[in-house]
């Protein structure tokens, strides 16, 4: 490891399970260099048993999502210059999730609650039937298309208070995405699905404290689809169609 | 070291639209069937389906025809393409968008009266491909794992690393393959009854490249060992605007739409010089492989920015617009701390897709029964150049087919095969290698690899340059062999997995240099500066590469020109492709 220099990082990263501990690194400072490019120089030069994961580097994918100095963000897209304080880094696991080793977490939790959530199109038609005409401005296909682009990158759940609070909580992402459904006209689970995400740990549980779309590095409104559900399920209620 | 011994019915290895396609067919044919899904990464949030921008070209629209289709595969491919293949790729397309859309759930964009859209893209006759904005990939493949995640049925292997295919002693079938559970570092041979190889290509060998980190030709290089016939390895396509962000981030290479061009983007020289009138009278909206083909150019003469590549300007077109029309872009520009809308960006030419890859027949099945291929490791579908918009046709359509196909193969073929043992025990020792070595540095070979592919076997090519590219190879290849990793630590450990990456990178690189170095004429995305002509294409050839024993054969096979010959068209009346 080379010596500290003044264009130097200081970088503490989690290394180990859940009862892991920090460790420190000095990586050089670089004009173009993103937080995971900081994650790679310590792989390649001074660690190389760090565990971390990446796919896509373009944002795509969401597998490398991390927290950094105590914020859950994409670290392919997060530029150094704009998260280091005093030329300091943190990096650490996802928050909410098992940790596997040093800076991977275990996503298997975050998907489980997207499918209890009924995060899955039930299909209404087949592949025989031709694409049906589906007007952009209709209205339920307009509040459809602003929470479609989320990439089950884990931040939003990783960064929910309510999550960590309570464990059977299902998170923003998975019931954005169920209120994507619950606004699809081509989907055949309506009912099903309203009956799961207004459960016990559906979107009754949520707090609105709106860390969700704080975070969330495509600019969706995950607590603005939850008061959705809420008024939908509320309705639902009243017409009968829903048990309390 | 103790192996695990598993067993399903239907082993899929990769879980981009090829996998996750197979995966939904195989379980809903059969659903009494064990399908299990291994994926390098997570679950669909590996591989390059999810990257695609652009989208899926299919004839679904008045006024086009399948016929239109096929004619722009055949033409964008140089009359390369097996007929066959390209033939199922665009007549099964339109039912999987049907599928996408009315099964799996994925909503695309819509004309303003409920219609499928579909947008211009280059080198087609009609305006046929289905999109959801620029993020068409994420759709698709966040649809396709929900639906997977849905059935509780299918198995699910995440971060296995797929190291072998392992015959039957004989050698006569598939038995199963060996795998690495990357989070415990433990091998895992997995007996299967069938096995579809949709892992990817992905070109990652060179300086600049697109694809995903994960992606490593591991399928290839698989499949060359095992004996299989590789088919149109020189066809690396290079897509001319990469980002340019310098050494040491894996922000270089990136892609940057093809779109920017399109609107009108200017390309100009390291002095501010705008170039591509040199080059050709379509200037930045000249095609892929014109475009890549000045910017390496210019990077050769030396005109180049501060990083070794040219600059991309948007701004004259105004910046607002700009922002507005490539949000997508300039967003990811201003995260990464560039200014496309209003600055000047460094760019390069950028490996993105391979044409080449495992010969196999319209049902995806190969040559090695019990082994069925699709997507980016499957071949001919494209011949020399992919259309944009018909990689993910090809992944989604022939998934599909697979996974149809292999419960019947299964039904008629009959149950597990014994695997050969010497084979598994010499694989395991293979991938283990490295720990019998002093640690070394990887990366460091890693870098040279691509420079030398980038160099010797890259955008323009030439004998004395491929000749040194293959000398490289040795040479690294040895190195790679005394390079160790330290052991102690196999879970989780990326560093034993970039080794095995640059050794699939090596032996399919290798395989590219050697094809381009057998194609004296210039189709495609192929391009000999000895050899600039493209040849007759009444008497076109593709190459096939083998190994055979410790050496590797290359032969020329004539194209069959099954439904349409050089100079004619299937389009009727006839009218004249461009």
């Amino acid at each position: 490891m080379s010596e500290a220099a003044a264009g130097d990082l200081s970088v503490s990263i989690w290394r180990g399970g859940a009862d892991g501990a920090f460790a420190r690194y000095q990586v050089p400072a670089r004009a173009s260099q993103t937080v995971l490019d900081v994650v790679t120089h310590v792989q390649r030069h001074i660690d190389p048993t760090l565990s971390y994961r990446f796919a896509c580097r373009v944002g795509m994918c969401g597998s490398c999502a991390m927290t950094v100095n105590g914020r859950p963000r994409w670290t392919c897209r997060t530029h150094v210059s704009k998260v280091a304080e005093g030329g300091r880094l943190e990096i650490a696991p996802l928050a909410n999730l098992p940790v596997i080793k040093d800076l991977a977490a275990d996503m298997s939790p975050f998907f489980e609650k997207w499918q209890a959530a009924g995060g899955a199109f039930a299909p209404t038609l087949s592949r025989a039937d031709p694409v049906e005409p589906i007007r952009p401005s209709e209205p339920d296909r307009v509040v459809a298309d602003a929470g479609i682009e989320c990439i089950n990158c884990g931040v939003c759940y990783a960064g929910c208070d309510t999550v960590r609070w309570n464990a059977a909580y299902v998170g923003p992402a998975a019931l954005n995405r169920a209120w994507t459904l619950m606004n699809d006209r081509r989907d055949g689970a309506q009912r099903e699905r309203l009956a799961a995400v207004a459960a016990d740990g559906g979107c009754h549980a949520c707090h609105s404290h709106q860390s969700c779309q704080d975070f969330c590095p495509q600019s969706l409104s995950p607590t603005g689809a939850i008061s959705g559900l809420k008024r939908m399920a509320m309705k639902a209620y009243l017409r009968g169609e829903l048990k309390p | 070291m103790e192996i695990e011994r598993i067993r399903t019915d239907i082993l899929i290895l990769g879980s981009g639209g090829a996998g996750l396609f197979a995966a939904l067919h195989a379980h809903d044919r059969n659903p009494d069937l064990a399908v299990t899904v291994a994926t390098k990464g997570l679950l669909g949030k590996c591989g390059c389906t999810r990257m695609v921008q652009g989208g899926y070209n299919v004839s679904l629209h008045a006024g086009d025809s399948v016929e239109r289709h096929f004619m722009d595969t055949i033409e964008g491919g140089k009359w390369l393409p097996d007929q066959e293949l390209a033939w199922t790729l665009v007549s099964t397309a339109p039912e999987r968008v049907r599928e996408l859309e009315n099964e799996v759930g994925c909503f695309f964009d819509r004309n303003p009266d409920g219609s499928l859209h579909g947008k211009a893209f280059a080198g087609q006759t009609f305006d046929r491909t289905v999109h959801k904005g620029d993020l068409t990939g994420i759709e698709i493949i966040n649809r396709l794992m929900e639906q997977v995640w849905k059935r509780r049925g299918i198995g699910k292997l995440e971060e296995h690393r797929a190291l072998a295919l392992i015959p039957t002693p004989a050698g006569d079938a598939l038995a199963g393959v060996l795998m690495a559970d990357i989070r415990t570092g433990h091998l895992r041979f997995v007996q299967a009854r069938a096995v579809l190889m949709a892992t990817g290509g992905g070109p990652t060998m060179y300086r600049y490249h697109t694809p995903s980190g994960d992606k490593s030709m591991d399928g290839l290089a698989m499949a060359l060992r095992a004996g299989l016939p590789l088919r149109d390895m020189e066809m690396v396509q290079f897509h001319p605007t990469g980002l340019l962000a310098g050494p040491d981030t894996r922000m270089t290479g990136t892609v940057l739409e093809e779109g920017l061009r399109g609107a009108g983007g200017h390309l100009l020289d390291g002095a501010g010089r705008r170039f591509m009138a040199d080059y050709d009278p379509k200037l930045e909206r000249a095609t892929r492989d014109v475009v890549s083909r000045a910017i390496y150019a210019e990077m050769k003469a030396g005109r180049t920015t501060p990083n070794g590549g040219v600059y991309i300007r948007m701004s004259h077109l105004g910046p607002a617009d700009v922002a507005k029309r490539f949000k997508g872009m300039v967003d990811r520009c201003r995260d990464c701390g560039f200014d496309l809308a209003g600055g000047l960006v460094e760019v390069v030419p950028t490996a993105h897709y391979f044409m080449g890859g495992v010969a196999c027949r319209p049902d995806t099945a190969t040559e090695l029964p019990g082994l069925f291929v699709a997507g980016e490791d499957a071949s001919g579908m494209h011949g020399a150049n992919r259309l944009g918009g018909n990689g993910v046709a090809n992944s989604t359509v022939f998934g599909g087919i697979a996974g149809d196909r292999m419960p019947d193969v299964i039904a008629a073929s009959g149950g597990f095969r014994e695997p050969d043992e010497s084979r598994i025990a010499a694989e395991a020792a293979r991938c283990l290698h490295p720990f019998t070595r002093k640690p070394g540095d990887v990366n460091a070979l890693r870098e040279r690899l691509m420079d030398l592919m980038w160099d010797e076997v890259g955008v323009v090519r030439d004998a004395a340059g491929l000749r040194r590219g293959l000398a490289g190879l040795d040479a690294i290849e040895a190195e790679l062999l005394e390079t160790g990793i330290a052991d102690g630590a196999r879970a989780f450990n990326l560093t034993w997995h970039d080794w095995l990456n640059l050794r699939s990178l090596v032996e399919t690189s290798r395989v590219i240099a050697l094809a381009a170095e057998r194609r004296e004429n210039s189709r495609g995305a192929h391009y000999r500066a000895d050899f600039p002509e493209p040849g007759d294409l009444a008497t076109s050839t593709f190459t096939v590469v083998r190994r055979v024993g410790e050496s590797l054969t290359i032969t020329d096979e004539p194209v069959r020109f099954t439904r349409v010959r050089p100079g004619e068209t299937l389009l009727e009346p006839p009218m004249a492709a461009e």
